[in-house]
């Protein structure tokens, strides 16, 4: 048998236009389609996530934590945090997430401390240039908080340390960075 | 008049027992955390400047005690003799010529007095400046700074042996002062957290209270002038005893000024779950 190639082109074309569907509908049935949970249970919501982002649906993480949130957010319990921890330490050993990924997908929900308070450099040199910055960027995370916290795992105690926590960040860094501007006005 | 600026926004004088208590909650909590690693936010030379703001504040209050006084009879006695709306009565000029006096009185010991306290003031806010520059500023990041308010005990979000804070306005100073002492002082085992926030808070004030006394300086020039003029005519200004309110209120205290913070609801969930993600 000649192979394809051999063919005269009417042929050839006319081969071709057979194949293309099929290959076409071949890549068309092994696309994800990365639906969001279905169920109102959140265990259950969980595995049918773990199992979305193991078949391909990774690039969708953000929005698969934000619908486990919103079905926590129904049944909102203390043991909540763990359920999100453990799936965001199974993101982590899956390689969908850095560890420093997952512990900033936890902390920014479900700790008191404030990621957007992590720097390298002193606190006269980098953060109070940048103090409206981080103080938005805190209050933005506090937002989150109210959401992990309170909404999800029911730690009124937790979010409301947290929102004093931010208080008080405000104060000393008002303070802080008014002393520092007056060694520089100083000068 | 521009003197009815002086006090009502910020409530600052009555800074002696306010100072006193906080220089005993200095020592307080010096001795507290003499054997921790800690960091200075309140070395010698902060607690000695405030014991002098002490000093000066107590003289300029006694002083200003006795006149105010006088000036609430002698406005108490206008009002009795009914002397509103009948100021050509030569009787009622007399007793508005007193006031005016007493008035008079009231901004000579202010403007005799606040030099010191200006220069008092100053020095406590600039001792403690360098110390939250230093401990605060230099020594720390954001993150460490965090760590230091959060204490020890951040991951069990326990608030029971932590300070309220307060706000940061409508608090007479010498009340914030006594709530530093308590707070100071019945919570021991807290360590930085709380004196990063109470140096903070002392240093705010201080700030608003030099550039308060600055102002005040100035207008007292004019509002002499002013009241020279007046006493020729024997009138009653209302800015004059809105000057007198504004001081009292600083003296005495402005009740409706102070600031309820609620608290948080009571958390009832206990929370021993700790995440190995946590920070």
């Amino acid at each position: 048998m000649k192979p394809i190639a051999d063919k005269p082109l009417p042929t050839r074309l006319a081969f071709a236009a057979l194949l293309a569907p099929s290959l076409l509908s071949a890549c068309v049935t092994s696309q994800p389609l990365c639906d969001s949970p279905q169920t109102r249970n959140l265990d259950s919501a969980v595995a049918g996530v773990k199992q979305s982002l193991s078949g391909g649906c990774h690039a969708q993480f953000d929005r698969y934590y934000d619908d486990l949130l919103t079905i926590a957010e129904g049944d909102p319990k203390p043991e909540n945090k763990r359920v999100f921890s453990e799936f965001l330490v199974w993101s982590a050993d899956e390689g969908l997430l850095s560890r420093r990924q997952a512990e900033d997908y936890y902390n920014r929900y479900f700790n008191v401390k404030f990621m957007s308070l992590r720097s390298d450099y002193n606190n006269c040199s980098h953060t109070c240039p940048n103090k409206r910055k981080v103080l938005l960027d805190m209050e933005r995370e506090l937002s989150s908080k109210e959401r992990g916290l309170l909404k999800v795992s029911l730690d009124s105690d937790g979010y409301y340390r947290a929102d004093r926590l931010y208080q008080e960040v405000e104060l000393v860094l008002e303070a802080t960075c008014n002393a520092c501007s007056a060694s520089r006005q100083e000068r | 008049m521009q003197a009815t600026a002086l006090p009502r926004s910020r409530p600052n004088a009555r800074l002696l027992p306010s100072l006193l208590a906080t220089a005993v909650l200095m020592s307080v909590a010096a001795s507290v955390y003499a054997n921790t690693p800690t960091i200075r936010l309140f070395p010698t030379t902060v607690v000695e400047d405030l014991r002098q703001t002490g000093n000066v504040a107590r003289d300029m209050e006694t002083g200003l005690q006795e006149v105010i006084g006088r000036l609430d009879q002698q406005r108490e006695l206008y009002e009795q003799s009914k002397c509103d709306g009948a100021e050509n009565d030569p009787g009622c000029q007399r007793l508005a010529r007193q006031i005016g006096a007493s008035y008079l009185d009231m901004l000579t010991i202010m403007e005799e007095r606040l030099p010191d306290m200006e220069h008092t003031v100053n020095n406590t806010r600039i001792s403690l400046e360098r110390s939250l520059r230093n401990e605060l500023g230099k020594k720390m990041t954001s993150w460490s700074l965090q760590e230091t308010l959060v204490g020890k005990q951040a991951a069990s979000a326990t608030t029971a042996a932590s300070p309220t804070l307060r706000g940061r306005s409508g608090m007479r100073l010498s009340e914030r002062f006594k709530q530093y002492y308590q707070l100071v002082a019945t919570s021991g085992s807290q360590g930085d957290q709380s004196l990063a926030v109470l140096a903070s808070d002392i240093y705010l004030d201080m700030e608003e209270t030099s550039l308060l006394i600055q102002r005040t300086r100035q207008e007292i020039a004019r509002a002499t002038l002013m009241e020279q003029l007046n006493q020729s005519f024997g009138i009653i200004t209302p800015e004059m005893m809105e000057v007198v309110g504004g001081v009292k209120s600083i003296l005495f205290g402005d009740e409706e000024s102070r600031a309820l913070v609620a608290g948080p609801p009571p958390g009832s969930v206990e929370q021993a779950y700790r995440s190995p993600l946590e920070q």
